[in-house]
């Protein structure tokens, strides 16, 4: 389906505040021309910001603005476990079950956080502080077991030490992560992810490969070892244009 | 070598160690197809593009780590594959892709529709392992779902290949349906705000239908594409087991696109229709009313013995055949030697061996001109046109228009008025960028779809932008242009004239599409006042000699005088100036004043009507003469491009064809029609010589200055929505549920001046009566107002008496409540 260009000036039936269409606005005009379909995410996470979750208001918000149907804004938005579908928590904790983090305790600390929170997977506690959920692999193997509090890192939690990051949160305490930007409430970061960057000075942390991450490299440079024929300088071929 | 040459654009692969040359990009799937091969597939479609959802065509190709999907990857030189005929790894990825396919799927085939005619079923037994791994509980789901009122989807069954959301993305353009959810708990569904924690309406509400409509007038294709038993046919579900139906062939008889079909019948009763295919014509695709909408053949109302009407009582009784005819050609014989004469009405709905039947009847049996197929609003203009431009002309055809370096559309709405030519054109657009322009008073969803630019156009002012618009000029100037012009177009003094003109001037090609599926066979049949069979006009003393040779005739039984058109006849018939009329399938509704119509069926002294249900016409006949359905009769039907589509009766019954009693009739008149069977009316339409007479000239009518509403005031758009009150959707009430609502359609300015927005109630009205509906505000053209022309609460023809281009007012309802405020009843005929 084609986007008119009239559509932006369309009122929705939606209230949004005029910040959050101004936002949409500037969002779509990121894209190039006949692409606006892919301001989709970002749009997304906008309407989650305002919200908490990705309201069937914020459904069609984006259906409006992007000249889409509802239909595949749903299909996007129900695909990526960051688009929440009910109303979450200022703190989104997400413990990593997957293999190496399970074995090394991530499994303990996600049944104790569970009876101490009295809430399952997806679910937010009653005072609307703490949304928990079991994650997928969350790319941290090498400071397993982690868990993360809106995606930011805690390296090599176990149960106990999760039982009081949640404790300070419900505390209304922002525990420091063990790696990059300091915490901040859920809407604020989707804010963030639909590309309007924390204004504050320590809003985005970056920093050097930690300690662990580099274990691998040093054995391998100790020992010698690497990837035969491989040369770093290899140019990255373009894909191919895509056909219409 | 199974190839015969290799120009550069092909290479040269093994499969299955035959070696074979194809065109650079094809899919390994293709190829090997070729080849006979058959690699098992569920996602994989020619039509759509590949996805690779399913996995099962995996294959085995040399050098590569893993089996690939022969679905999605294109051939290479030199490249060799396996496929599970050959190769030990790739029948086992095949075997271990259908196992996971299988784990949630409930193998419930005993009482799935789909059991028999499975994709599924077929490959599990071709491909799959006798035994699972599986030990745990499957997925299940509460079954089954409305997509639609009449997609019904068994979620557990679904195997994710997305062939029914690529459709109705790619194909349609109607994404209403798609993927939910993600990993195991994904789904194909309709928007439902409950997903997103909106209140879930009651069980068995209407919002069991979800949030957001499937609003698609092609959604009965994914039922037939889907691969599994997972969507189904709320009208086909639990009817019929596959291998208990004899299949059919058959030509859809509901509009001008032609599409072949397959009718599945049991026990002499219809079951369900689907998709011929057919590349020519409709590829692999059908519209639903095509689908859907054969219910009306068993309708209460079916006529099934003759009937006359009796002396005493005033009132129809059933006669024999032997009576009904002798009364018939009596009262015809009659009012023919009389000075009113008869008139014929035909229809646009008959078969072209039927149209030609009526033809030669009137022209013989009645000696008569005055005979019209035209079943609508209509001019001298438009039947001008039909003879000069259209009649005994091929083509356009489909391919033409999907080739076409532009193409420019009047007077017709394509995806209303003739869905296929819609799809057509649509592939065009998505695989070509195809130029579509329209001159249409506003940017339908069709439209959009095709991505046209709308030339904004009020009714009636079509012919000012034909003759004087330099950019359709320019796109029609182009190699290859096509205008297609609609039958509305007719309605708009001057436009088909323009349209001639511009065709002749830009050298562009010119197709008319009409809506109804007789309409170019009655044509090229002669159902016109001024018009013979083979396009001869009835005042060419060449045209009328080579048919009196034709037919065996004297000199001077063909009338050289042309006749009266529908109009003219039925005012005949109002004033007395008739003596009888004979009718087909017509419905009064359709014509621009329904009400004066059948003021004047019933002011006819004699009128004699062909049916095959109890219709206006049938109700106030003096003889009724039950007729054969199209699914009981053979026939032909001639698309808008000209092309003959010849059937067989799909239902062995006793139900005479048009053409079969038309020639009892004539005998009983003296005239000598053989008309009897459908055989040697064919025989005798190809033994009729080529004409050399002159064609009738192009109408030269100049365009007329469009109306000018005064203040309160609009002028009318209207045309019929593809799903709507139809007589040949009677009864198929899945269907009718997929209607777009009625709605009344009108501009910004109009809707500010008004002081109304969308969802307000708003009268249209004229002298005849008015029409109240919630209004949709669009971009139209200023002072413009839209209706659909025959759905429920806006039945424009009986309500309004009113055609396209005429003023109505228009005026903001208090304080009614749009339900209850449609105070024009319903007309229960609806029709044709």
């Amino acid at each position: 389906m084609s986007v008119s260009q009239g559509e932006l000036s369309k009122q929705t039936s939606i209230e949004f505040s005029e910040q959050t269409r101004d936002r949409a606005r500037e969002i779509i005009a990121r894209y190039p021309a006949g692409r606006e379909r892919s301001a989709l995410l970002p749009l997304l996470h906008l309407v989650q910001a305002e919200y908490g979750h990705v309201s069937p208001a914020g459904i069609e918000f984006c259906a409006e603005l992007l000249g889409l149907t509802r239909a595949q804004v749903a299909g996007v938005a129900s695909f990526y476990t960051m688009f929440k579908r009910r109303p979450a928590g200022d703190w989104l904790v997400s413990v990593c079950t997957n293999t190496m983090c399970g074995v090394l305790g991530g499994d303990r600390t996600f049944e104790t956080l569970r009876e101490h929170l009295g809430v399952g997977h997806d679910e937010t506690t009653p005072d609307g502080t703490i949304t928990l959920e079991h994650a997928e692999c969350l790319a941290a193997c090498d400071y397993a077991p982690v868990l993360t509090v809106n995606y930011e890192f805690f390296d090599r939690v176990q149960a106990e030490q999760a039982v009081e990051i949640v404790d300070q949160l419900q505390e209304g305490k922002r525990p420091v992560p063990d790696r990059g930007a300091r915490l901040c409430p859920l809407p604020e970061l989707s804010l963030q992810l639909a590309g309007f960057a924390d204004p504050r000075p320590e809003g985005i942390a970056d920093g050097p490969a930690g300690e662990p991450t580099l274990a691998g490299a040093r054995l391998a440079q100790r020992h010698g070892i690497a990837v035969a024929g491989f040369d770093p300088e290899t140019p990255i071929k373009p894909k191919e244009e895509d056909s219409r | 070598m199974t190839a015969l040459d290799t120009p550069t654009d092909e290479v040269t692969l093994t499969i299955d160690g035959v070696e074979v040359t194809a065109p650079k990009g094809a899919l390994i799937i293709r190829v090997a197809e070729k080849l006979g091969i058959e690699i098992p597939r569920f996602c994989d479609h020619p039509l759509l593009a590949p996805v690779g959802a399913c996995r099962q065509c995996l294959v085995d190709v040399e050098g590569q780590r893993k089996p690939i999907t022969s679905c999605t990857t294109p051939i290479a030189d030199g490249m060799v594959v396996r496929t599970h005929l050959t190769s030990e790894v790739a029948r086992k990825a095949q075997q271990g892709i259908m196992e996971f396919l299988l784990i949630n799927h409930p193998l419930d085939c005993p009482v799935c529709d789909k059991g028999g005619e499975c994709p599924l079923q077929n490959q599990a037994m071709s491909t799959g392992a006798a035994e699972s791994r599986f030990q745990d509980v499957k997925r299940t789901y509460p079954k089954p779902i409305n997509l639609s009122t009449q997609v019904l989807l068994d979620r557990e069954r679904c195997v994710q290949c997305a062939r029914c959301t690529r459709f109705s993305e790619e194909i349609a353009g109607d994404p209403f349906i798609e993927l939910m959810d993600r990993t195991s708990d994904e789904q194909v569904n309709v928007y439902r705000e409950e997903m997103f924690g909106g209140e879930p309406g009651p069980a068995g509400s209407h919002s069991d239908l979800g949030s957001e409509p499937l609003r698609s007038y092609f959604s009965g294709n994914t039922i037939q594409i889907c691969p599994v038993g997972a969507l189904t046919s709320a009208q086909y579900r639990f009817r019929s087991r596959p291998f208990d139906l004899v299949s059919t062939p058959s030509v859809c008889e509901h509009c001008a696109a032609g599409c072949a079909q397959r009718t599945d019948h049991r026990r002499g009763k219809v079951m369900r229709r689907l998709a011929g295919d057919d590349p020519a014509v409709n590829e692999e695709w059908d519209c639903d009313k095509g689908r859907f909408g054969f219910r009306y053949v068993t309708a209460f109302d079916r006529i099934t013995e003759p009937m006359v009407r009796d002396p005493q009582t005033g009132a129809l009784r059933a006669a024999a055949w032997s009576e009904a005819l002798a009364v018939a050609a009596e009262g015809l014989r009659r009012a023919r030697d009389s000075s009113g004469g008869v008139g014929v009405l035909t229809g646009g709905r008959l078969t072209v061996e039927d149209a030609y039947a009526y033809s030669k009847f009137a022209r013989i049996a009645l000696r008569t001109n005055d005979v019209d197929f035209r079943a609508r609003p209509l001019s001298t203009e438009e039947a001008d046109f039909l003879a000069a431009a259209v009649a005994g002309r091929q083509g356009p055809t489909y391919a033409e228009v999907e080739q076409a370096s532009a193409v420019v559309l009047a007077g017709l709405e394509p995806e209303e008025e003739c869905p296929i030519l819609f799809l057509r054109m649509r592939k065009a657009y998505r695989k070509r960028a195809l130029a579509v322009h329209a001159l249409a008073p506003f940017r339908t969803t069709g439209y959009e779809k095709l991505g046209a630019t709308v030339l904004p156009c009020a009714p009636g002012s079509e012919a000012t932008l034909l003759a004087g618009d330099a950019s359709l000029a320019a796109a029609l100037s182009q190699p290859g242009a096509v205008l297609v012009v609609g039958e509305r177009l007719g309605g708009a003094p001057g436009g088909l004239s323009a349209a001639v003109a511009l065709a002749e001037r830009t050298g562009a090609r010119l197709a008319w599409v009409p809506r109804r599926a007789g309409e170019r066979g009655a044509l090229e049949a002669g159902c016109l006042p001024h018009l013979l069979p083979g396009g001869r006009p009835v005042t060419e003393p060449r045209a009328r000699a080579e048919l009196a040779g034709a037919w065996g005739l004297e000199a001077g039984v063909l009338d050289s005088r042309p006749g009266r058109d529908t109009g003219a006849i039925l005012a005949a018939a109002t004033a007395g100036d008739l003596g009888a009329l004979v009718v087909a399938g017509v419905d009064p509704a359709d014509l621009s004043d329904a009400r004066a119509a059948e003021q004047a069926l019933d002011a006819v002294p004699f009128l004699v009507s062909l049916e095959l249900r109890n219709s206006a016409v049938a109700r106030r006949a003096d003889v009724v003469l039950p007729v054969a359905p199209t699914v009981e009769k053979a026939g032909s039907f001639l698309t808008w491009e000209g092309r003959l589509r010849p059937f067989e009766a799909v239902l062995a019954t006793g139900a005479m064809t048009d053409a079969r009693i038309l020639d009892a009739l004539a005998s009983q008149l003296g005239v000598q029609l053989n008309t009897r069977d459908v055989p040697a009316v064919r025989a005798e339409l190809a033994a009729l010589p080529a004409t050399d007479s002159p064609r009738h000239p192009p109408p030269q009518v100049a365009p007329a200055p469009p109306p000018v509403p005064a203040d309160g005031q609009a002028v009318l758009a209207t045309w019929h929505q593809l799903v709507d009150l139809g007589t040949l959707q009677d009864g198929d009430d899945e269907l009718a549920g997929t209607a777009r609502p009625s709605v009344v359609r009108l501009g910004k300015e109009l809707a500010t001046r008004l002081g109304v927005g969308d969802g307000d109630p708003v009268t249209v009205g004229t002298g005849t009566g008015a029409l109240t509906l919630p209004v949709e505000v669009v971009d139209m053209v200023d002072a413009v107002v839209w209706l659909p022309t025959n759905s429920p609460g806006a039945t424009v023809r009986r309500s309004l008496g009113a055609a396209a281009g005429a003023l109505v007012s228009v005026s903001v309802s208090v304080s009614v409540p749009v339900s209850a405020s449609v105070f024009v009843s319903v007309s229960p005929g609806g029709s044709r």
